[in-house]
């Protein structure tokens, strides 16, 4: 999902940025306002945050003979919303823009924007519709998860195309054309990280129901009866 | 059984297809380099703009690992850092666990 640098004109680099700058100042201080509160949540921050990390960083081959990487970011977002998230992969993606050539410093706020903005509040409108419903926590889980991952790289598709419209065509056919390089390959991989995701929250919710029921991410009740299930 | 490790088995499943998946791409797909997606959307970003992928020059001048090696080297630092944490805060957790049962037998 990451545009190279040099690769957005810088019209639309500063478009982006001027859309992340606000929701990663919001992140901060609503990641303040968590730290100042509940110091227990910390350790949850830590491996939700722990998953970005790793799941960005592994490189998957896909069905379209190309690679791409999953993101990571649906499991913290359910836990601590999409703001606190996008500060999480604001630092995954500037450590990559720094030193790895992956991104850089101008589209930077482009790739924020997909990744750890749209991704995770997708993710977490989906948990949020879900959540108060009959539908099973894991399968919520795997569906934010999912969608999450496949939502940063529609965004990618469609920050490409408003940049570069199609001669012919115009925004419609470029959107087409990315989707097909960015979303397809993404597919398998959305669907793995989701049932992986899925599987991680079902440790989380064994070894600490307690963090998850005092943050409302689910009611006391669903907990305890997956905790039955499981 | 089966209903209580359900996701395990599923995740099982899932990474397996995963493999069949790519060891049947990579087998029968011509042309199939398995190359990064931002690259290849850099080419049709090209191909779009009627300019070579090399007119492309960083808008900030930035960094670039000299070599794969390199490269590897500082993607493997980045998930060691993520795999610390979540190991890390899992055995924190299994350690509070095991010492509230230890407590509640005193």
């Amino acid at each position: 999902m990451h545009i190279m640098e040099g690769f957005l004109p810088w019209q639309w680099c500063i478009v982006w940025w001027l859309i992340a700058l606000p929701c990663l100042a919001f992140g901060v201080w609503q990641l303040k306002k968590v730290m100042e509160k509940d110091r227990e949540a910390l350790p949850l921050l830590g491996v939700t945050g722990g998953f970005i990390f790793i799941l960005s960083s592994l490189k998957l081959p896909s069905v379209t003979g190309s690679c791409s990487h999953p993101t990571g970011t649906g499991l913290s977002a359910i836990c601590f919303g999409p703001w606190i998230t996008s500060v999480i992969c604001a630092i995954v993606l500037l450590f990559q823009s720094l030193f790895l050539a992956h991104g850089g410093l101008s589209v930077l706020g482009a790739n924020i924007v997909s990744m750890g903005i749209v991704g995770p509040l997708v993710g977490y409108t989906i948990y949020r519709l879900l959540k108060d419903t009959s539908v099973n926590i894991y399968l919520t889980v795997f569906l934010a998860t999912a969608l999450a991952d496949m939502f940063t790289y529609v965004t990618t598709s469609l920050e490409l195309a408003l940049a570069y419209p199609a001669q012919v065509g115009g925004f419609g056919t470029s959107f087409v054309m990315f989707m097909a390089i960015f979303a397809v390959t993404q597919v398998p991989l959305a669907i793995v990280e989701g049932i992986v995701l899925a599987l991680v929250f079902k440790y989380i919710v064994a070894l600490k129901p307690d963090i998850l029921i005092r943050m409302k991410v689910f009611s006391e009740k669903q907990i305890n009866a997956a905790r039955g299930e499981a | 059984m089966a209903q209580k490790y359900l996701l395990e088995l599923l995740a099982v499943v899932a990474v397996l297809v995963f493999c069949g998946l790519f060891l049947y791409t990579s087998s029968t797909m011509e042309g199939a380099e398995f190359a990064g997606s931002d690259n290849v959307g850099s080419g049709l970003i090209a191909q779009l703009s009627g300019k070579s992928v090399e007119s492309f020059t960083p808008l900030i001048p930035q960094y670039e690992p000299p070599s794969g090696e390199i490269e590897s080297c500082l993607f493997a630092l980045q998930a060691a850092l993520g795999g610390i944490f979540v190991g890390g805060v899992f055995g924190f957790w299994l350690g509070q666990a095991r010492r509230e049962i230890v407590t509640e037998n005193l």
